[in-house]
């Protein structure tokens, strides 16, 4: 190789000449532009209409009127906002330990590199590469209480026709049955990807030191997993807060409003309802405490890692 | 791709990186607005009159035809529909949407009394006038019908061309009657008779049911708009003539309640375990059935042994729901539109014995009615009569108010359905339900 020397500032190939010393690079600009044009029109200005709208009264049809705060004080006496907070807060407690802790088991497992963990590895994100619609409606069939194949084998142990998705006592079960075989996947990939980037002479050292695999598990592995563990929990967290697919799907956030979430009310009084302003101020409500909750989780989790 | 043509070659010499980004751009830019080349060649053809419809399966299908035969009969006049298929749940959100851009279709479908809202944005264009100039011989409609299509809080201009009119009445499963012992052409009339037939065919395994004598599901549609019939004949209102009160008579609403619990939990001849009621009926699930007209063509291709009757009497009053399907017109920039898209819905409606017999519910025409082949014409008369002739006590229809959707009895998903799915759980109380319902609806109806 030549041994040249370089000048000391390479200038742009297909750049615009300002002056001596700048150039504006067109090209690079043109790239950014096919993201941040679409970004800023279907993201960033929608941000702030929506929040605009949300201090008013709007169908759609005409201008929006300005009803200041009206819309919050209506969002906080609304009992079905409430319920749909509540109900978020019990799918977060069904969810979220569900899929870390079944991630990780199913990681480990993968991880050890028994016979047909390459298969298990495929089987085991399928699930989230499907859309959440297409798993709404095949649990919809699953957890059928007449037909499904969940109730089905079930019985084989004597256990009677329960009604995940059609009694307010299972509902939320149901949905977070199939939230959980959905939302499995990420979780599983990002544990295996950590648990092979764990050094394997600390492994070997523990062997010789005559550590089984509880202690292995519990001084090595997890305080290896904490960072991981943390963006797992707090994705999770987000993602069971912004439930809204498989409700849809499933049961229409019914019987009643046993299983509905807070977006699926969003879009009941949105798109069923036409109150877009009102709509928007229950989801400005519900940004907020997504922020405050996921804030408090990382405080928490960074405060022991 | 190698380059062989000397005209590309030519294109191509010289042109350095920046000119191709800049000639892809622009490319790129035409091909994502499509509109711009395509405004001119749209000018030139045939007009076309754009129409949105939700209707689906086989009444989608009848409706098609329709079409069909409108695009047919007018093609070499200039003029044809293109229709597209909108989601019912999301449509009016859809068509606000589209007229708030100025690109609203011509027309489309709605259901009478759920469009208040978009009469009083001037979405929906007052037909009186236009049907007028379009000479669609509106004295030809039933009362009713037209009734059904004014809104009194908005002047009570006509905004719907009526096209069909649906009732809910029982379907009875022949085989089960017949194996019960029941006689098919003494149908159930009163609330006792009822309770005795439902009896009669229920089916129970150690005192849980495994077959509905009355066909229910734990919540949703069928048991609220079991409620909203039995209210209704039980002598509750939902609002007052004047749409001034709601819920007249909240005690008879209050007692509708408690026999709808009572199928459940007292006689024991409903099971809250049925998810998907239509399949449930048509695999022999369920004895009796209330339904409306769209199920006919479906349990007539699964050949499906039923008949039709009259909903019987439970309460005070005969009543049963009622909902009319029509035609209406979105506001235009173009106003010479309306009157082209008026000629097309009066030869739709002019042309609608298809969709009134084949397709679903019962005409609101009277010259249609009254034809010899009425009766004979598309499903046997012994599964589509009754919701015929029901028609003539199916009062229980659309609130006109902008709240409209929260007082429709026809739903699973709305205000009503969820409140009163609650009393079915056992999670809220009759009175609880009562009054919620109560300040709801009366917001609704102060909203205009």
């Amino acid at each position: 190789m030549s041994s040249a020397t370089l000048p000391a500032k390479m200038p742009p190939r297909w750049g615009h000449r300002i002056d001596d010393d700048r150039r504006v690079d067109f090209v690079g600009y043109l790239f950014v532009a096919f993201f941040s044009v679409p970004f800023f029109l279907f993201n960033i200005l929608p941000v702030f209409f929506g929040i605009y709208v949300g201090f008013t009264r709007w169908s759609i049809i005409g201008s929006p009127r300005w009803v200041g705060l009206d819309n919050f004080t209506q969002a906080f006496n609304d009992r079905w906002v409430w319920v749909g907070f509540e109900n978020v807060l019990l799918y977060g407690l069904l969810i979220v330990p569900s899929v870390t802790v079944l991630g990780l088991v199913f990681a480990l497992f993968v991880n050890r590199g028994y016979p047909l963990s390459g298969l298990a590895r495929a089987l085991f994100f399928a699930p989230n590469v499907v859309s959440a619609t297409v798993i709404g409606l095949v649990w919809v069939w699953l957890l059928d209480t007449q037909y499904g194949l969940v109730n089905h084998y079930f019985s084989f142990f004597g256990v009677g026709a329960i009604p995940w998705l059609t009694s307010t006592q299972w509902s939320l079960v149901g949905v977070s049955i199939a939230s959980v075989w959905w939302d499995l996947g990420l979780a599983f990939v990002l544990f295996l990807a950590a648990l092979q980037d764990i050094p394997s002479d600390l492994t070997e050292a523990a062997l010789v030191d005559g550590a089984g695999p509880w202690a292995r598990l519990r001084f090595i592995i997890l305080p290896h997993l904490r960072p991981v563990l943390s963006m797992v929990v707090t994705l999770q967290l987000i993602s069971t807060l912004r439930i809204f697919s498989q409700v849809y799907v499933m049961t229409n956030g019914g019987p009643g409003v046993s299983s509905q979430s807070p977006i699926y009310y969003v879009y009941q009084v949105a798109i069923v309802r036409n109150l877009f302003g009102y709509a928007s101020a229950i989801a400005m409500l519900l940004f907020i405490g997504i922020l405050m909750l996921t804030l408090l989780q990382r405080f928490i989790l960074s405060e022991r890692a | 791709m190698k380059i062989t043509s000397d005209l590309s070659k030519q294109l191509l010499r010289g042109v350095n990186r920046r000119e191709f980004l800049a000639g892809t751009s622009a490319a790129a830019f035409a091909a994502s607005t499509p509109f711009i080349a395509a405004r001119p060649a749209l000018a030139a053809g045939p007009v076309e009159i754009v129409h949105w419809s939700w209707l689906a399966a086989s009444d989608g299908e009848v409706w098609a035809k329709m079409i069909d035969a409108f695009n047919d009969a007018h093609k070499d006049k200039g003029v044809k529909i293109r229709m597209e298929l909108v989601p019912e749940e999301q449509y009016i959100t859809k068509v606000l949407a589209a007229a708030a851009t100025g690109k609203a279709p011509d027309f489309g479908w709605g259901t009478a009394g759920k469009g208040a809202g978009m009469a009083r944005d001037e979405v929906t264009v007052p037909l009186d006038d236009l049907a007028k100039k379009a000479d669609l011989d509106l004295s030809d409609f039933s009362d009713a019908s037209l009734k059904a299509s004014r809104y009194p809080k908005y002047d009570n201009k006509l905004f719907m061309i009526p096209m069909d009119l649906m009732s809910l009445q029982p379907e009875i499963n022949l085989d089960i009657a017949k194996e019960a012992g029941l006689d098919p052409t003494n149908p159930p009339q009163d609330g006792r008779m009822l309770l005795d037939w439902a009896m009669a065919m229920t089916k129970r395994e150690g005192g849980k049911v495994t077959r509905s004598g009355i066909m229910m599901t734990g919540a949703g549609v069928q048991t609220t708009v079991t409620w909203g019939i039995i209210a209704a004949q039980m002598g509750f209102r939902r609002a007052s003539d004047d749409l001034k009160t709601a819920c007249v008579n909240p005690e008879a609403g209050k007692q509708a309640m408690q026999w709808v619990l009572d199928l459940f939990d007292k006689h024991k001849v409903s099971t809250r375990d049925v998810t998907d009621r239509y399949k449930a009926f048509g695999t022999g699930q369920g004895g009796i059935f209330w339904t409306g007209p769209w199920t006919l063509n479906g349990y007539i291709g699964q050949k499906l042994n039923f008949q039709t009757s009259l909903f019987p009497k439970v309460g005070s009053t005969l009543r049963t729901y009622s909902e009319m399907g029509g035609l209406e017109l979105y506001a235009q920039a173009d106003k010479g539109r309306l009157d082209a898209t008026m000629q097309a819905v009066k030869w739709l409606s002019d042309n609608s014995f298809l969709w009134t017999t084949v397709g679903r519910g019962a005409s609101p025409r009277k010259s249609i009615l009254g034809r010899p082949d009425y009766k004979t014409a598309g499903a046997p008369w012994a599964v589509r009569g009754a919701f015929v002739d029901g028609m003539a006590f199916a009062t229980e229809g659309e609130i006109p108010v902008v709240a409209g959707p929260d007082f429709t009895i026809y739903s699973g998903g709305n205000f009503l359905a969820k409140t009163l799915d609650g009393v079915w759980a056992g999670q809220t109380t009759i009175d609880q339900a009562m009054e919620q319902i109560q300040q709801q609806w009366q917001r609704g109806l102060d909203e205009g």
